[in-house]
């Protein structure tokens, strides 16, 4: 750690560590209502487990990513944060938002609207947050003068979140208006902006934990961002295909989406060039099995899985069905989960005490039962999802016998989410077994 | 490549897509009116929208295929229930579905009558929406057995596992025009009614009717105006609630839950060959 107020992204962690944990809990408990019968059918539905699952799942990555980034400016712009008092308020209102909605979806307090549940009050603490944090970067970058082009892809990142954030603050009276909306934040955040920052932050490591050339890596990153929004803005048509569009959005939405690839293969070749060129000679060689994992395993999750069906003539068969949540789990975790794990990684050993004979054996075990366990996991909804495409939509076979008939793919879902579980544990372990120091050290990371 | 290029590509490939997108997003906008039938979302179908989000059903169904995936799609669902079956299921579904068998049950969500009433209003806007005909196939929430057919028609689906089905193949004879109809009839019959005996759905099974229905003429217990099987079947369809079979997740206060629409929107004819049909069942 170079400056002090780097160290405010050690509480950012902290609090999506405990989210990450959480998630998992609510993640396990919707998986076993797929088994039924469910015991807690009055007290906890489905509806609500999944929903505070996902919702803490977006809560913990942003976390991740306002923490990275607080510790990310300071490093590229040489500079002290322009508040760390402000990064700790804005922390601690936005930990305060997360739990206050979380509870309040307990009693199904929401706007019932997938993935933007949070109500109005909470949005609008969002917002505040989010104008909060860009306001403290902004200053930050204002001060020191310099800004690299990492970073500046990544603020962009954020700020466009933030700018995609409006439409789902609005009501709309015709439901297919309203969900036509909805993916302007959604699918624009996953697979536009949040790009960007994924972009960001990767250029970041690779160039810390390789040394490789920042003029070419940053010029690599421009064609990438090319790329993404190239295919990605139209791509939105995707998830237009079934809902009362016209149908123009199909063969056009088709095209560009099945684009949308490019840019993650991009990406992989980025890091693998990198590392290829520049070596693995960093002591840190966990933080790149993290981020060359992230590249990688966005590669099979966002870009071969979303191929696997972004297709209209396959779409119509496997949309809504357990395929999506095949997908939305292998991207999610490849893309963002990943990324902010490279970032703790890489940071941690700056942000803590070092223990005596201190290794990386658990960090190790935890890379590698996450993999195994996301994968199986991957697996596991990618059979239950063809099973169910073919007994219910081909055959026509009705929808709770279909599910009777995929059990044993639950069954294996379970397991392998233990697995999977486990590693996180670990993960988590590790974080807070080591304690937090925030003095200065001049050799470090 | 520089540096300068690279950016310039990020920039105008972007500049390029947005533009695109907005002049797409635009022309759908007018578009929705008529794909959408937005003249017929009145004040009812909102609030049922309205109803929709606050009890959370997107958390567990998918609606127009997005949502999550514990619980059917109810795209469509207006088009496979009538609604006096929607207001009862939405009253208390463990009337219709044993947990036991099925290892799920949707939970009473505790609505009021008017919030009931305005929702399936709202799923019936939804299923009228022009959705590029999606799904390709009518997704149902129970029934058996189904396997594809040598049958003629598109990718027909039947009941071949249901051993009291006789075998009909001909296209031109009337039961085999009746079996495809039974797929075909908007809302389907299979949405509703198997073929494999004992396994009833949101009605009876047909499996094993022909002899059921003997036992119930000769019975005291008829109370329609039919005096034998065919006119029997015949009446089923085009006035379910003449007679209804017992059951409180097939009717209420003698109103019988199946949809009482066939008399206008099948031809005496079709009426005909699903009866004929029917008759098979022995
Ligand atoms: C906790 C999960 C859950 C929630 C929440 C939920 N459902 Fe369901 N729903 C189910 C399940 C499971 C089924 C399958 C049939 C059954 O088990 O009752 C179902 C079936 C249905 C059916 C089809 C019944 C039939 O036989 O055709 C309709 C209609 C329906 N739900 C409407 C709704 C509406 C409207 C809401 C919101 C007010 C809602 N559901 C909320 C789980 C849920
Ligand atoms: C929305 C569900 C639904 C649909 C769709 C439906 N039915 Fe029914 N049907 C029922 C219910 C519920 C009953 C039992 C109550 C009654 O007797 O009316 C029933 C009863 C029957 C009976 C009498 C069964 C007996 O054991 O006496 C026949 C015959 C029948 N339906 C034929 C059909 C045919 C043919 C079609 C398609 C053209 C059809 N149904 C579509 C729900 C449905
Ligand atoms: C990091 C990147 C990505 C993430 C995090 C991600 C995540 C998700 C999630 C969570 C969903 C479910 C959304 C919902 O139904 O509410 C989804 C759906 C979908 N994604 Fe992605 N995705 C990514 C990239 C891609 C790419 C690159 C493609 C295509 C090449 C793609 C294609 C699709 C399609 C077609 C669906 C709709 C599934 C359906 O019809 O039900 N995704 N994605
Ligand atoms: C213990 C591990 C986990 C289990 C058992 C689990 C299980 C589940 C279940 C059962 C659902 C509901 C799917 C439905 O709608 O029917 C779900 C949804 C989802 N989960 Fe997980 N999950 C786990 C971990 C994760 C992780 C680590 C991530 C991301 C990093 C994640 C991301 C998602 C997303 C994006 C959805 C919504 C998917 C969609 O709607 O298509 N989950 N999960
Ligand atoms: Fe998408």
């Amino acid at each position: 750690m170079r400056y002090k107020s780097q160290s405010v992204a050690y509480w950012y962690f902290a609090v999506a560590m405990v989210l990450f944990g959480l998630q998992l809990v609510f993640g396990l408990l919707s998986a076993a209502k797929y088994l039924g019968p469910d015991p807690l059918l009055y007290i906890l539905p489905f509806d609500v487990t999944k929903m505070i699952h996902t919702n803490l799942l977006i809560v913990w990555v942003l976390t991740g990513f306002m923490g990275a980034t607080y510790w990310l400016i300071p490093d590229e712009s040489r500079t002290e944060l322009h508040s760390v008092k402000l990064a700790y308020v804005q922390l601690v209102l936005w930990t305060l938002m997360g739990v206050a909605t979380i509870f309040g979806y307990f009693f199904r307090y929401g706007t019932g609207n997938k993935l933007l549940e949070q109500p109005l009050p909470s949005k609008i603490v969002i917002v505040i947050c989010m104008l909060i944090f860009l306001y403290n970067i902004g200053m930050t970058i204002k001060k020191a003068g310099r800004f690299t082009t990492t970073e500046g892809v990544l603020v962009l990142g954020l700020v466009s979140s933030a700018v995609l954030f409006f439409p789902a603050l609005l009501e709309y009276g015709n439901y297919t208006v309203s969900i036509f909306y909805r993916w302007w934040t959604i699918h624009l955040w996953v697979e536009g902006v949040w790009m960007m920052i994924l972009g960001g932050f990767l250029a970041y490591l690779l160039i810390r934990l390789s040394g490789a050339d920042r003029e070419v890596m940053e010029k690599w990153l421009y064609v990438i961002v090319g790329l993404v929004f190239l295919a990605g803005i139209i791509g939105t048509a995707h998830h237009y295909y079934w809902v009362g569009v016209p149908y123009y959005w199909l063969p056009i939405g088709g095209f560009f989406s099945a684009l949308e690839p490019l840019a993650i293969v991009g990406m992989a070749m980025y890091a693998y060039g990198a590392m290829r060129r520049s070596g693995l000679s960093h002591p840190n060689v966990l933080a790149l099995h993290w981020t060359l994992g992230c590249a990688i395993f966005t590669l099979f999750g966002a870009g071969l899985l979303g191929l696997a069906h972004t297709w209209p003539s396959i779409n119509k068969w496997t949309h809504g069905t357990l395929i999506t949540a095949m997908h939305g789990h292998a991207a999610f975790y490849g893309a963002y989960a990943m990324i902010v794990l490279a970032m703790i990684t890489y940071a941690l050993p700056s942000l803590t005490h070092p223990r005596e004979n201190d290794s990386n054996v658990i960090g190790y075990w935890s890379f590698w039962l996450q993999l195994a366990g996301m994968f199986g996991m991957t697996l596991s909804f990618a059979t239950a999802g063809i099973g169910q495409v073919y007994l219910e939509r081909i055959m026509g076979m009705g929808y709770l016998d279909a599910q009777l008939k995929i059990q044993i793919h639950f069954i294996m879902l379970i397991a392998s989410a233990t697995l999977f579980t486990a590693g996180v544990g670990l993960f988590i372990f590790d974080f807070f077994r080591r304690r937090p120091r925030f003095e200065v050290e001049e050799s470090g990371s | 490549m520089t540096n300068r290029q690279g950016r310039l590509f990020a920039i105008g490939s972007t500049a390029v897509a947005a533009i695109l997108f907005l002049v797409m997003t635009l022309d759908s906008h007018r578009q929705f009116p008529e794909l959408t039938n937005a003249e017929n979302i009145t004040p009812e179908v909102t609030h049922g929208k309205d109803v929709w989000h606050k009890y959370n059903c997107i958390n567990c169904h998918t609606l127009f295929g997005e949502g999550a995936y514990y619980a059917p799609d109810l795209t469509k669902i207006a088009k496979h229930r009538g609604d006096p079956y929607l207001h009862a299921y939405m009253r208390d579904p463990s009337k219709f579905y044993n947990e036991q068998k099925h290892r799920r049950l949707m939970p009473k969500q505790d609505l009021s009558e008017k919030e009931i009433k305005d929702l399936v209003t709202f799923l019936g806007w939804v299923s009228e929406v022009d959705n590029q005909g999606w799904p390709p196939r009518p997704i149902l929430v129970t029934g058996g057995m189904t396997t594809p057919t040598t049958m003629g028609g598109e990718g027909e689906i039947t009941d071949a596992d249901a051993a009291s089905v006789t075998p009909v193949d001909s296209g031109s004879d009337p039961r085999a025009l009746g079996e495809q109809l039974f797929s075909t009839a908007v809302p389907t019959c299979k949405a509703c009614h198997s073929l494999t005996p004992g396994a009833d759905g949101a009605g009876p099974s047909l499996g094993g009717l022909v002899t059921r229905t003997k036992k119930l003429l000769e019975s005291g217990d008829y109370q329609g105006e039919a005096t034998d099987v065919e006119s029997y079947l015949h009446e089923s369809i085009v006035s379910p609630s003449a007679h209804v079979v017992p059951g409180d997740m097939y009717s209420a206060g003698s109103t019988s839950f199946m949809p009482a629409s066939y008399a206008d929107s099948l031809s005496e004819k079709e009426i005909d060959q699903l009866v004929a049909f029917l008759a098979t069942l022995k």
